[in-house]
């Protein structure tokens, strides 16, 4: 058996594993709850702020959508899926197999994190169906695909950061807690260094801002799509252009050092069982 | 070890933080062996076993099973190695037979074969009314029961059980050490790991004691009986003792030796057999004044004990 159909044994796991759980249901419906509570805000909202182009409103929907839940929902799987196996005491289990360490964790990356996309998915195109029923035909929709993908993409910061936390504390509401307490630290300090530099106009603090895990996460989609479509005017937050390769290669830092860490955690430590 | 063995561990340390689990831990285990490991609790049985399947790293030492090391290269050594581990805790949202299927599929076995193995392991275990209910649903002896189903998907050539029969009832704890003796007669090699004496005096063919983390015994079930069940001593106490005492009681057919230590006579007995009668009428013959003669029989119970302070550390 290769490489390839042994970690794909564990990603069917991981999947298997993810969709007996209630709350990965529970998560599915309230994002797409979230979603048309945005969409029909903005609805609201176009009766009064009528400068908006309403043929791409979708892109806005969609974005602002995800903005919050994606790093939650990215943090809760990750920050279970390695842990859970020590926790519950079936890590014993798996890796007593004939399988590497390697295969093992790819398997499971890979498992949580197309289960996260699938999330993004439904959360996509229920922004872009709830769109169209709200504000009539809308242009530009072949960029959907590509918004997706970006959103994808942006989501692995958070992702990886609790997937390492799950492995190395092997906890997962510590592994949980700690990825949420860094997105709210990131998304807090983030802020206050910008409004430093737009104070003081003193680089550092620029650089710093966009080094913290928040601004690439956040901002990634939008850089693409308005790379493509230009930048659009929403009534809560402009859709700005920025430079997406900065921002893709930072998303990238961290999740290759996150996975990096994680991986040596695996290989250079015991298989720790349930009360450890 | 010599290269025959399947299981071949060699000078096994393993520390947790500063405690030494286990001290350099070395034994064989031969194609068709029973092995049974056996140590009370805390001796280190789930510590070696479980850096058997490299689950743990040891800090010294090495396993081969199959001349392949689990450690380095989990995909070759673990192929053909079942293992049920202690009070096992497996995925509660499978079914039985579910997780027996996925089992298969790590084993790389291809999906006839694994329906196949299924349905046989299942009744083999006694779960047939089970199988497509959650796990969540069994109870402890079952799990233990799907636990050894688990650990034969793949027609292990090794099979590892940490103390598999823990949780059962007696009916079933008869049945699968019957298993158990069946599977080493169909030429796998069966490792069972244990606190309890009488179940590995009841199937294994081969011994490995560990205490505290030593090994203290490593050979034939039949050689622990003659290590340890020493001959039955007969404590004389007299008034006096005298040599022409002494060289009579030699003398006997059946006595093998006979110490002396103050007025008191320790008579070893060549046979297992209560001579006290013998013994105090020879004694009459030659005039002493018995004031206590008493029997010491030495089971395998004793042999066990005696051989676990043995291994102690000081
Ligand atoms: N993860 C751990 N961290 C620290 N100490 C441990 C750990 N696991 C086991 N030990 C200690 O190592 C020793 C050996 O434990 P082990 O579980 O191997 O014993 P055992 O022979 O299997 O006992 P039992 O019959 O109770 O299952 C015990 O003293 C135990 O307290
Ligand atoms: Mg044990």
């Amino acid at each position: 058996m290769s490489f390839v159909r042994r970690v794909a044994v564990i990603l069917g796991y991981e999947w298997r594993r993810a969709l007996a759980k209630k709350w990965v249901l529970a998560l599915i419906v309230l994002a797409i709850v979230f979603q048309t509570l945005i969409l029909v805000a903005l609805a609201q909202f176009i009766g009064t702020v009528l400068e908006v182009e309403f043929d791409t409103i979708w892109v806005i929907g969609v974005l602002q959508g995800q903005g919050l839940f994606v790093p939650l929902i990215a943090i809760i799987i990750a920050g279970g899926s390695m842990s859970e196996e020590y926790e519950r005491g079936t890590a014993d289990i798996l890796l007593s197999k004939p399988i590497t360490k390697v295969e093992y964790i790819t398997g499971k990356f890979l498992g949580g994190f197309s289960v996260l996309c699938l999330v993004e998915g439904i959360t996509t195109a229920t922004g872009v169906v709830l769109s169209l029923g709200l504000f009539g035909p809308q242009s530009e929709l072949q960029v959907a695909p590509v918004l997706f993908l970006a959103i994808a993409y942006s989501s692995l910061v958070f992702f990886s950061l609790s997937f390492m936390f799950s492995e190395v504390f092997r906890r997962g509401t510590l592994a949980m807690f700690t990825a949420f307490g860094i997105f709210i630290a990131s998304s807090v300090v983030s802020g206050i260094l910008s409004m430093l530099y737009v104070l003081t106009g003193e680089q550092l603090y620029e650089y710093i801002s966009k080094g913290l895990p928040t601004w690439s996460t956040t901002n990634f989609a939008q850089f693409v799509v308005s790379q493509l479509i230009g930048t659009l005017q929403s009534p809560l937050q402009p859709i700005s252009s920025g430079d997406f390769q900065l921002a893709a290669a930072i998303i990238a830092v961290y999740a290759g050092a996150s996975i990096v860490i994680a991986l040596v955690r695996l290989v250079k430590s015991d298989v720790s069982k349930k009360a450890d | 070890m010599s290269p025959q063995s399947i299981i071949a561990v060699s000078n096994l340390t393993k520390f947790y933080g500063d405690f030494k689990a286990l001290d350099s831990v070395s034994f064989g285990v031969k194609k068709g062996w029973v092995y049974g490991y056996l140590g009370p609790n805390g001796a280190g049985k789930t510590t070696t076993i479980r850096t058997m399947l490299g689950l743990l790293r040891p800090d010294q030492g090495e396993v081969q099973i199959d001349d392949v090391n689990p450690t380095r290269d989990p995909v070759h050594a673990l192929q053909k190695v079942g293992y049920a581990p202690e009070l096992p805790t497996l995925q509660t949202f499978f079914s039985g037979e579910q997780l027996m299927d996925f089992t298969g599929k790590m084993f790389g076995l291809d999906k006839l074969t694994r329906k196949e193995k299924i349905n046989q392991l299942i009744d083999l275990v006694g779960l047939k009314e089970w199988g497509n209910k959650k796990i969540g649903k069994y109870s402890k002896g079952m799990v233990q029961r799907l636990s050894v189903a688990l650990a034969l998907i793949n027609d292990p050539l090794v099979l590892i059980m940490d103390e598999p029969t823990i949780g059962m009832d007696p009916e079933a704890t008869a049945h699968f050490r019957n298993l158990f003796t069946n599977l080493s007669k169909q030429g796998k090699t069966v490792f069972i790991s244990s606190h309890l004496l009488d179940e590995v005096q009841r199937i294994c063919t081969h011994v490995g004691m560990i205490n505290k983390g030593k090994m203290v015994f490593d050979g034939p079930i039949t050689q622990v009986l003659e290590a340890f069940t020493r001959k039955w001593v007969v404590e004389a106490e007299l008034e006096e003792v005298t040599k022409s005492m002494i060289s009579g009681l030699e003398k006997l057919d059946y006595v093998e030796d006979v110490e002396v230590e103050g007025n008191k006579l320790r008579i070893g007995l060549k046979e297992k057999k209560d001579l006290r009668g013998e013994i105090s009428s020879e004694i009459f013959k030659r005039k002493g004044v018995l004031l206590s003669l008493n029997l010491q029989k030495i089971t395998l119970e004793d042999a066990y004990l005696r051989a676990l302070r043995g291994g102690e550390r000081k």
